[in-house]
């Protein structure tokens, strides 16, 4: 979680060019100028860099920690011979 | 009817990234052609007319991820336009000020990525923006946006003659007292993989100059082979004469008529008949005999039908005067901007007629007898008494527009 939120807030910091200072875990999406495709974009960024396939475009997530969550549960779950092979 | 004056221009374009940088390079010659600093090997054609831009040094990273190249170049322009006017307008003056802009590809590089990654890539991870980006009218959208404008927002796409058109749709609009100000110009960006090929294979392009790949275009010269496309915007402030004055605004000239026709005819063939109509609409609605003008900025393209073609229909409508009017080809340095050509060679002409300086037709060494009229070749002319000049633009499709702009 640590390794890929601050991955993440590289990402955020680089392309959005937002403060590091405001970005935590608990900062609501709603909080940083973000918008849905923004998301979605960030999405990408993170697959690209982090190797998964998500199979989401962000929606229902709340804070930048559920997406820097979501990405590790993609990671374990690439991990994870069973998942790889869906049984 | 009310006047329209010129009061703010903006420029970024081969050859320059002000009207004033830009005209001087076209007085002195200088080409703003250039072997493609990204050549493809896909591409038979190396040649193309780059703006100097590099848009990281306009807009931060965030906004960047929004806007295509195309809105990039609008809304510098836009900015040098304003600034230049120094225009302050009122709550109410921002609901009626409108911006009308043309464009012929739009978003082209973005069209071309999202391609590329679906078909290239074999990607549903298409951009978020793709559709926002890639829009023909976003780049008018953002100047809309940018500048608080809640005036008409139109988009005009006739093709080479888009912004021509969007000049005089605004010309009229002022004109008939339906707004104070309007913003009209145009955007292209076109030099991209897919957009270099698709005109490749219209077979209209330009073969390279081998000794001088700048000198490619060679418009109503016996050797010439065809058009070379350029980027850029051009973007003008019009305001109603009188509240010009009003306020003291520096007036680059005045729009004084504009004529629009169709051929009707043929999708890239042009006819005579829809270009003289058109430039006969034009001294009509300016009120001024065809030997008032002093200076026509032509189409020239290059290409073998269009010199000859605007050569005969010049005649026409201009008759024995056509002898003693200088007409040039700006292109011949620029490049052939589509979308944005009208508005670019709009600027090369209002900075004709106030500096009494006529940019020549570069590379014309060899003449065609089917294109018999003085082009200024090679050098500008100086010292000239232009009061009245027109700039023709003309489009695939068959929409023919026309400007005249007078002396302020």
């Amino acid at each position: 979680m640590t390794t890929t939120f601050e991955t993440m807030k590289r990402i955020i910091v680089k392309d959005y060019e937002l403060e590091p200072e405001r970005l935590t875990p608990e900062t609501p999406l709603a909080d940083v100028e973000l918008d849905s495709l923004a998301i979605t974009e960030l999405i990408f960024a993170l697959e690209d860099e982090f190797k998964v396939v998500a199979k989401t475009n962000g929606q229902g997530m709340q804070t930048l920690g559920d997406i820097a969550a979501y990405i590790d549960q993609l990671i374990a779950e690439r991990d994870t011979p069973a998942a790889r092979t869906g049984s | 009817m009310k006047r329209v004056a010129v009061t703010g221009m903006g420029v970024v374009a081969p050859c320059g990234n002000s009207p004033d940088e830009f005209f001087a390079n076209l007085v002195a010659g200088r080409s703003g052609i250039g072997v493609l600093p990204q050549v493809s090997p896909r591409l038979t054609t190396r040649i193309a007319a780059a703006a100097s831009f590099d848009p990281s040094t306009h807009f931060p990273a965030p906004r960047l991820r929004m806007l295509d190249r195309v809105s990039q170049l609008a809304l510098v322009a836009t900015k040098q336009a304003l600034q230049n006017a120094a225009l302050e307008l009122s709550d109410d003056e921002r609901a009626t000020t409108g911006v009308f802009l043309g464009t012929g590809m739009g978003g082209a590089s973005t069209t071309d990525d999202g391609y590329s990654t679906l078909y290239q890539e074999s990607s549903d991870r298409i951009k978020p923006y793709t559709v926002l980006m890639a829009m023909n009218n976003a780049a008018a959208s953002w100047i809309g946006i940018e500048h608080r404008l809640s005036g008409p927002n139109l988009t005009f796409s006739t093709a080479c003659s888009s912004s021509a058109v969007a000049v005089g749709e605004a010309w009229l609009r002022i004109r008939s007292g339906a707004a104070p100000v309007m913003l009209a110009g145009g955007a292209e960006a076109p030099l991209t993989l897919g957009t270099l090929k698709a005109w490749e294979a219209l077979k209209t392009l330009a073969t390279e100059d081998t000794r001088d790949p700048a000198a490619s275009c060679k418009p109503f010269s016996l050797d010439r082979s065809g058009l070379v496309l350029g980027e850029g915007a051009a973007v003008l402030v019009l305001e109603e004469w009188e509240r010009a004055m009003r306020r003291g605004a520096t007036v680059y000239g005045e729009i004084a008529g504009y004529g629009l026709s169709t051929d009707g005819a043929h999708i890239t063939r042009p006819t005579v008949d829809g270009q003289a109509r058109a430039m006969q609409l034009a001294l009509d609605s300016a009120a001024v005999p065809a030997d008032a003008i002093a200076y026509i900025n032509a189409h020239g393209t290059a290409t073998l039908q269009n010199d000859a073609v605007e050569t005969a229909a010049i005649r026409r409508v201009f008759g024995t005067h056509a002898d003693r009017v200088p007409v040039s080809s700006s292109k011949s340095m620029h490049g052939h901007l589509l979308g944005a050509a009208g508005a670019v060679e709009l600027v090369a002409t209002l900075l004709a007629a106030r500096s009494g300086t006529i940019p020549p037709t570069l590379n014309l060494r060899i003449p065609d007898p089917e294109c018999d009229l003085d082009y200024v070749p090679n050098v500008a002319r100086r010292e000239q008494d232009i009061e009245l000049a027109m700039t023709n633009s003309f489009a695939f499709g068959g929409t023919n527009a026309v400007l005249i702009c007078r002396r302020a």
